[in-house]
């Protein structure tokens, strides 16, 4: 190559198709290799909304975000929640490694308070990540011109904003610059990068997220209680049916 | 700023200043009616020396003014604390508090700014005897006199001014010009914060009260200031007349002193607020202050600015979605999984009750569905939207005899047909039957 047209390639406002932007922001590792590598900048954005789309609530969409959650409060960040879909558990929370002291719930009982409380919170400098449920307080949809306000306001924060919508919006345009639609995929989580600053992904990618392990039979945790007699029973027969 | 008489028969306020080499400089405020004390508590921002003259404040700048990074930034700020209280002032510097004082009421179209003594002396040459608010038989003979001006004065022989005027007229005269001392007397900020306020007209909106308790905010952090304390509550109190008033009580999750933080947190409570009707005066009342802490490490990394920028954010969310709507989340020690976790109030002070529980414990999901949901059953097996894969368990949960509330489950993780990680129990008491009780998320 050119040495000239070498250098040009260097600079940092040249972006070629094949190769990421260079990313604006710090990123939080996703804890995750193979999603790191395709992610522009090796981790969650920071400054930017990221759009996950689980298929269904409850394939493991936390699941995702836990290893970066669980480092992120480790060092003391803060983690806002806005409009969490259920009641969240705080033994779970804190065995996944996640410190509660650095856990904030808001729950917000009208869209526009949710709305607004999702801005202030994308905003606030002192909130490292906000993970935000807002569709289901709108009647329909959050509104696209709502998105970009979240997108002007995490910019303004400089903070990880993980809103999670549903699934059917995946082909609605949208102002978040990372989009993922995620799928189960029998214990792994299939993640499909539907839009990323850099090349478009060619092929989706399957991920190890923790999943609870089994634990042995007949365990009894509280007090002493036998298992059911037919336990093992019901269990084989369930296996042998699915 | 606007400067003159104000149209709604103003009072004068002035603030005087001392130099730590002796040498004194004051500045006047000439202010619309606002109640001194809360005024001079406001004045505590910029100096512990406040003296309250007749109608006027007067601030001993001169120690303040490393602090606040001389003289035009102490008085920039101080233009936009009164243009912020919508307050109309006339403000005047001066090498002694009297000099100031005159100079303030002698007015003029820009703010006189004298910070040393021979400025000082040039400036007071040009002021009208008016300005002296003398008594009217001394103001009569001086206009005999045809004098009109402290200038004209300063010509004439002080010894026979003493004579034919009176020892303390001449006096003052020395004051001002800092020929002898002039000690003053300082307001003493007091034990208790409680300042109110009369609304000019009946407000009937709340947000709209924000203008007029901005005055009260700003006197209370200026009383914070001067007594360097925070405060974590503050309650706010709408006079409707008749009696009745409406408490609007603000927590702060920290101690706070910042005028702008409490303004903000103000802001959003107000904004929520209806009226249940017209308020006619405000009170704002601090039930106990604490001695402000004292800023320490985060100096280089930034991670006070973000603590204090996340106390600010939930105090507000708080304040607006109200307080129950911000939580935070904490471990409790009981084996039912509905009670092993409680919201807590944001920022728990126990530490100890958001840690985990010590030993291990099975697998447990992130979100809990309360109350649980039933499911249905079809040849014996747990349907939800399909039937449910059963891939681990049971794990058996029997407690809460003692407390009525006695659970007897057998949990277990299943999976339904859209891969969706769920934890259900089976209840073998009868009548029995399966819930779903969380999701692994």
């Amino acid at each position: 190559m050119n040495p000239s047209l070498a250098q040009v390639l260097q600079r940092p406002d040249i972006r070629r198709g094949d190769a990421f932007a260079v990313a604006p922001a710090p990123t939080l590792a996703t804890g995750f290799a193979r999603l790191d590598a395709e992610l522009p900048g090796g981790g969650w954005p920071r400054g930017a909304l990221t759009e996950l789309l689980p298929e269904h609530s409850g394939i493991g969409e936390i699941g995702l975000l836990l290893p970066a959650l669980a480092a992120l409060t480790a060092a003391g960040q803060t983690v806002v929640l806005i409009a969490p879909p259920h009641g969240a558990h705080a033994p779970a929370c804190a065995a996944a490694g996640i410190r509660l002291d650095c856990l904030r719930l808001v729950f917000p009982r009208r869209s526009r308070d949710a709305l607004w409380a999702a801005v202030e919170s994308l905003r606030c400098g002192g909130v490292t990540a906000t993970l935000l449920w807002l569709d289901a307080l709108f009647r329909g949809y959050l509104p696209a011109n709502s998105l970009r306000r979240l997108h002007v306001a995490v910019g303004e924060g400089g903070g990880g904003a993980f809103c999670f919508r549903p699934p059917q919006l995946a082909a609605e345009a949208s102002p978040a610059p990372l989009r993922l639609q995620l799928q189960a995929a029998g214990e792994q989580l299939r993640v499909k990068l539907l839009k990323r600053r850099g090349p478009p992904a060619r092929q989706s990618i399957l991920l190890d997220i923790a999943r609870p392990a089994g634990f042995s039979q007949g365990v009894s945790h509280a007090v002493a209680g036998a298992a059911l007699p037919d336990a093992s029973d019901l269990r084989q027969r369930s296996r042998v049916a699915a | 700023m606007p400067a003159g008489d104000s149209p709604s028969g103003g009072r004068q306020t002035g603030i005087p200043v001392t130099q730590s080499d002796g040498r004194q400089s004051a500045s006047l405020a000439r202010t619309t009616a606002f109640p001194t004390p809360a005024l001079a508590c406001w004045a505590g921002r910029f100096t512990p020396q406040v003296n309250l003259a007749p109608a006027a404040l007067r601030l001993e700048i001169a120690g303040s003014l490393r602090l606040f990074g001389g003289l035009p930034a102490l008085l920039r700020m101080v233009r936009e604390d009164l243009a912020a209280m919508d307050l109309a002032a006339q403000l005047a510097v001066a090498a002694t508090p009297l000099a100031a004082l005159w100079l303030a009421r002698a007015g003029g179209t820009e703010a006189a700014i004298c910070p040393d003594l021979p400025t000082t002396r040039a400036a007071l040459a040009a002021v009208p005897l008016t300005a002296l608010e003398l008594v009217p038989p001394l103001a009569r003979r001086l206009e005999g006199f045809g004098l009109r001006r402290i200038g004209d004065l300063l010509t004439l022989p002080r010894a026979s001014l003493g004579a034919r005027l009176g020892k303390p007229f001449v006096i003052d005269l020395a004051r001002a010009l800092g020929e002898i001392a002039d000690p003053q007397t300082c307001f003493v900020f007091p034990e208790r914060f409680e300042q109110g306020l009369e609304l000019p007209a009946p407000v009937e909106a709340a947000p709209v009260l924000l203008f007029a308790a901005r005055r009260l905010v700003a006197a209370l952090a200026g009383w914070l200031a001067a007594r360097n304390a925070a405060v974590r509550g503050i309650e706010l109190r709408i006079d409707h007349g008749h009696g009745v008033t409406t408490s609007v009580p603000l927590a702060f999750s920290a101690p706070v002193h910042a005028a702008t933080r409490i303004e903000r947190v103000l802001k959003e409570r107000l904004d929520t607020l209806v009226l249940s009707a017209p308020a006619l005066a405000l009170r704002l009342r601090v039930g106990h202050a604490e001695p402000r802490e004292a800023r320490s490490q985060a100096l280089f990394d930034g991670a006070g600015q973000r603590h204090e920028a996340l106390a600010d954010l939930m105090d507000r969310l708080a304040a607006r979605l109200g307080s129950q709507a911000v939580q935070g989340l904490a471990c409790h020690a009981d084996h039912r999984p509905e009670l092993a976790s409680r919201l807590s109030p944001d920022n728990p002070a126990d530490k100890s009750a958001i840690k985990p529980p010590a030993s291990a414990i099975p697998p447990r999901p992130l979100w809990l569905v309360d109350p649980p949901e039933a499911l249905r059953e079809f040849h014996g097996r747990p349907q939800r939207a399909g039937p449910l894969t059963l891939l681990a368990g049971p794990e058996r949960i029997e407690s809460g005899w003692w407390d009525g509330s006695d659970a007897r489950r057998d949990y277990f993780i299943a999976v339904d047909s859209q891969a969706r990680w769920l934890w259900i129990f089976r209840d073998p008491r009868p009548p029995g039957g399966w819930f779903l009780h969380g999701w692994f998320g």
